[in-house]
């Protein structure tokens, strides 16, 4: 029995991760589907992300001359990075696994940071000038998303007294406290947070192949084969990760199982998988209904939502406790 | 109808709330006369959400004959008239902002927050008041104030009027849902008399002066 | 009795609908009939309600002696206001003349029917809905002229006014929650069911409504710092607006305040609400005073005292003694009754001139023997001469002051006070006792061509008519005036006995709410 004790949270945990690191091409590959419905076309199949993947391991890798090792390194390191934080975030229990306490939300936060940085770092070393062009831009934006998510993790904090994500999770759900107006102001800036680091409008075309307005997708062009497929995926699991952080962190961390028992298990996969889909419509819609905004403007959106986050913390200052 | 306020019922609130406020917000930035309008559609949207919400979960049912009119009134008839009033206005850009985008956002928080330390400080201790969405509605309305102050085209002024009243509705629906239908219903109606008086003054400013500009409104001082 | 509550909703109100749809002469006639009949419905109310306290019809109206003191103001200058506009509107005939005086007409009756509707109603929430009408139907009154002018004021008026009715109806809302602790959730906000539950009402709670309700309604009643659109608003409107604005809108604002005074007394005893209003009426009276003395339009002087006015309002109320509040219930019948008498002076200036500007205006007296001459008697009155009647109602105000005891207040009030008077004396003498024109040259035709649209905004000194022939303008204005100073006269030398007792009802009911 005491082997059980044992076995049963760390399989869990094990399933987090391969939940994440399966589920994010399905539900880049919905978002797509439905994304190409409303524009009126029928779209590819929702498994496609799933067979580029495969076709792309099945290729060779092509190496510019000037690139060095760094190159090849990043996209393992930033894939790894994926891996690694599904293990600190609520992903389908109530409950802390055994290494949820290994960071906060702020640790999350790093990893995702060094996964961007690594990602960024390959782009400069290919030499070429688009990639290098988006690493630019992606570390300018990136530096600026940053005191957005700063306060969102301080808003965070002042609401569990920890940072937490599975505190305040529990906060969340313990509706006795629940969403106070600061709360639902954190949960908005972290919603532009996701939007910026996703790429998606109004910041980035994420599916465009206009390179002039190209963020993210542009440090990637370089890339071929094996390393290209880690980065496609690692960004559909950064996308999956970060939708669950919304979901499961700040707005409906419902459907996750509290006991452990296997079915409870597979009803949070399948709840967490239908979640992020529904929230991959938001974004879908709201791709359908704004437009990119000039480069320069970005800043604005950024400057916004950072606004919105510094309101949030305060608000737990001076307002009604 | 329930003394205290379940706690769902006052997630809900705040939700369409700060909605209500980050529209304040996008309204304070638009650079469109139109984009003002329809903000203020989706702003009373909002609203009318939030008084069906709180219809349904405090038991209220009047309410939602309220929620149906000032869906009506403010999200269809309203915009609608505004709108069609701007068709006959060859001006698209408000062009009106007296301080640059940054700043004005920057008072609007300024202000948005004394109106979070207002409530705060008032240390209503009651279950009954969901004193934080008062707290989002005071905001609201202090934005409203920065809106008109900070514009100077008849359009936001009046838009920036409206949206103070919606902020108001908050208000009134969060701290006083028992308030008897009737008058509910009268501060609607008024609402409309007030569009309409609103409508006439824009409509006869433009006809005098080609512009919906309020800058040359300055003649009158002393 | 309460078929004279309902009869006072519906007269105006009818009187509006049929001028607007019927012939010009007719409406002209049909105005001071319904003012008069208003007005004698309202002196029917008096004797009633001193012998019963109250009169009610239905859930929805009920007066007390407090709302008849507004609805005495209100109906009077309605009266007052139909006959003076009789003589100041110069309409032709055509198309264009028949619409103005229509909407003039119309927006006439339905601005009083608010403001007399106001008082009436027997509820907080009501009396927001019946004074945000008055802001509607004034506003497009302001506008009625169709002057740049006017319109910046209206615009201003209806934004500013607007936002204050924000705020105002902010208050209601907070007052009504207020009210829930000792009511449960759904009640009619009534003034008897406040009053009678007031003492349950949580204080932080009062405290706020109160506040918000004097911003909210001090804005429509030109307390300062919130007084910007009065001015304006009061210069540009046709002066028959102008009197209705200044003598009877300021008032029902007001009485507005003085619902939220009564109610926040009962509830957490005046002291907070009178420091709200000595601060307030402080501020309105000093600006006021200070800006008479350089005021160079007639309207816009006649608006800063209004201001002034309404600042010794509010300064009074602060006193919280028995005779002060009764001082200031008598200035409010007063105020309306010279102010009203004083602009329409000043529309006889403007139609006779061509001008409200009083450093070139000169020979008002000469020129305008009966008019001018009762334009310095008013001016005078509002600057509390005796023998009017605001002679007594400030100095009741100032005794109860010294009374209550607060010198200092009384001291400063009496001080401003006079700085008020010579701003307005000195222009007043200087534009109505001087040689004017029409004293140097023969008599030559000038008036009665001026089409009332265009006349009524002209302004620049340059425009000023050389020469003007002697004689009034209408007999009706002469009425309209002659009304207006007798019974500022009635009220300062001889109060009838039936409302020196309602004035004490009144006043008993501010301080001792049942």
């Amino acid at each position: 029995m005491l082997g059980l004790a044992v076995v049963v949270p760390n399989a869990v945990q094990a399933l987090q991760v391969l939940t994440v690191m399966l589920g994010a091409p399905l539900v880049s590959g919905a978002i797509a589907h439905v994304e190409a419905r409303l524009q009126g076309r029928r779209g590819p199949r929702i498994l496609q992300p799933y067979y580029d993947i495969a076709k792309l391991f099945g290729k060779e890798t092509l190496v510019t001359d000037q690139s060095s090792w760094v190159f090849l390194a990043a996209p393992i390191v930033a894939f790894a990075c994926y891996l690694i934080v599904p293990l600190l975030i609520p992903v389908l229990t109530t409950y802390p696994l055994p290494l949820g306490y290994m960071g906060d939300i702020l640790g999350g936060g790093f990893l995702l940071a060094l996964a961007g940085f690594s990602v960024a770092i390959a782009g400069a070393e290919s030499g070429a000038p688009y990639a290098q062009l988006g690493s630019s831009r992606a570390m300018t934006f990136g530096a600026l998303v940053e005191p957005t998510f700063l306060f969102v993790v301080f808003a965070v904090a002042l609401i569990t007294s920890t940072d937490l994500p599975y505190a305040l999770a529990a906060t969340v759900r313990s509706s006795s406290e629940i969403v106070s107006p600061g709360h639902v102001l954190a949960a908005v800036a972290f919603f532009m947070v996701v939007l910026v680091d996703t790429g998606r409008i109004p910041v980035e075309t994420h599916t465009g192949t206009l390179e002039f307005g190209m963020i993210d997708e542009a440090r990637t062009l370089e890339h071929s084969g094996p390393a290209l497929a880690l980065l496609k995926w690692g960004s559909a699991m950064k996308q999956l990760i970060l939708y669950t952080i919304l979901i499961n962190v700040f707005v409906a961390p419902f459907g996750l199982s509290s006991t452990g028992s296997p079915l409870s298990i597979v009803g949070a996969i399948a709840a967490l998988l239908g979640k992020a889909v529904l929230l991959g419509l938001v974004f879908a819609v709201i791709d359908n209904l704004f437009s990119k905004l000039r480069l320069f403007k970005i800043t604005e959106f950024l400057a916004a939502a950072f606004g919105v986050a510094v309101l949030a913390v305060v608000v737990f200052y001076v307002g009604p406790a | 109808m329930s003394a205290h306020v379940p706690s769902t019922t006052a997630g809900i609130e705040d939700v369409v709330a700060v909605l209500v406020l980050l529209t304040e917000f996008a309204m304070l930035r638009g650079p469109l006369l139109r984009s003002q309008v329809r903000l203020y559609a989706f702003q009373s949207l909002a609203v009318s959400v939030l008084a069906a919400a709180v219809a349904a979960t405090r038991h209220v049912p009047d309410i939602y004959a309220l929620a149906g009119l000032s869906f009506l009134l403010k999200v269809a008839i309203v915009p609608a008239v505004m709108l069609r009033l701007l068709r006959d206005v060859d001006v698209d850009l408000t062009g009106s902002a007296k301080l640059g985008v940054a700043s004005s956002t920057l008072v609007a928080l300024v202000v948005a927050v004394f109106g979070f330390f207002s409530v705060g400080s008032l240390h209503v201790h009651s279950t009954r008041l969901p004193a934080s969405t008062l707290a989002v509605a005071s905001a609201v309305v202090l934005v409203a104030f920065v809106l008109i102050v900070l514009r100077s085209d008849v359009v936001s002024q009046a838009m920036g009027f409206f949206s103070l009243e919606n902020g108001v509705s908050v208000a009134s629906l969060v701290i006083a849902p028992g308030l008897p239908l009737v008058v509910e219903m009268t501060f609607l109606f008024d609402l409309l008399v007030a569009v309409v008086a609103f409508g006439i003054i824009i409509r006869v400013h433009h006809g005098r002066s080609k512009t919906l500009s309020t800058t040359d409104l300055d003649r009158l001082r002393g | 009795m309460s078929a004279i509550l309902v009869a006072l909703i519906i007269v105006p109100f009818a009187a509006g609908m049929v001028s607007f749809v019927s012939p010009l002469g007719s409406a002209r006639l049909l105005a001071p009939v319904a003012g008069a009949v208003s007005f004698a419905l309202v002196l029917t109310l008096i004797p009633t309600v001193v012998a019963r306290g109250q009169v009610s019809a239905g859930s929805e109206l009920r007066v007390d002696a407090l709302s008849v003191v507004f609805l005495v103001a209100t109906s009077f200058l309605y009266l007052a206001t139909a006959l003076f506009s009789a003589g100041y509107l110069h309409l032709g005939a055509g198309p264009a003349a028949l619409r103005y005086g229509r909407r003039f007409y119309a927006g006439l009756h339905v601005f009083c029917w608010a403001m007399l509707a106001a008082p009436l109603v027997s509820g907080l929430a009501l009396l927001w809905v019946a004074v945000e009408v008055t802001t509607v139907v004034s506003a497009l009154l302001v506008a009625i002229d169709d002057t740049e002018a006017a319109t910046e004021a209206a615009w201003k008026y209806v934004l500013i006014a607007s936002m204050g009715l924000g705020i105002a109806l902010l208050a209601t809302i907070v007052l009504y929650y207020a009210g829930t602790s000792a009511f449960g959730t759904g009640y009619e906000l009534t003034y008897t069911k406040m009053l009678a539950g007031a003492h349950h009402f949580p204080a932080d709670v009062i405290r706020l409504a109160f506040l918000l309700a004097v911003l909210g309604y001090g804005t429509k009643m030109g307390l300062v710092p919130v007084h910007t659109w009065l001015p304006d608003a009061h210069s540009e409107a046709p002066t028959p607006v102008s009197a209705l604005l200044s003598g009877a809108l300021l008032a029902t604002s007001f009485y507005a305040i003085l619902r939220y005074f009564q109610i926040t007394s009962a509830a957490i005893g005046s002291t907070y609400p009178r420091n709200v209003l000595l601060v307030f009426g402080l501020a309105s009276l000093l600006l006021a005073a200070l800006y008479l003395v350089r005021q160079r339009d007639i309207k816009r002087m006649l608006a800063y005292s209004s201001v002034e006015h309404m600042g010794i309002l509010a300064i009074g109320m602060s006193f919280g003694v028995t005779l002060a509040i009764v001082g200031v219930l008598l200035h409010v019948l007063a105020h309306a009754a010279a102010k009203g008498t004083a602009f329409f002076g000043a529309g006889s200036v403007l139609r006779k001139f061509g001008s409200k500007d009083m450093s070139v205006l000169r020979g008002g007296v000469g020129a305008l023997p009966w008019s001018g001459s009762m334009l310095v008697a008013a001016v005078l009155a509002l600057s509390a001469m005796p023998p009017f009647g605001l002679f007594r109602s400030e100095f009741l105000i100032v005794a109860g002051g010294l009374s209550a005891p607060r010198y200092g207040v009384a001291a400063v009030l009496v001080a401003l006070a006079t700085v008020a008077f010579l701003g307005l004396a000195w222009w007043t003498t200087q534009t109505m006792l001087t040689a004017g024109p029409s004293d140097a040259r023969a008599a030559a035709p000038s008036d009665g061509s001026v089409s009332a649209v265009s006349a009524v905004s002209v302004s620049s000194p340059a425009r000023v008519r050389a020469t003007v022939a002697k004689g009034e303008v209408s007999p009706w204005i002469v009425v309209s005036m002659a009304l207006g100073l007798a019974a500022l006269v009635v009220l300062g030398v001889h109060l009838p006995a039936d409302l020196s007792r309602l004035l004490n009802h009144a006043a008993h009911e501010l301080r001792s709410p049942r």
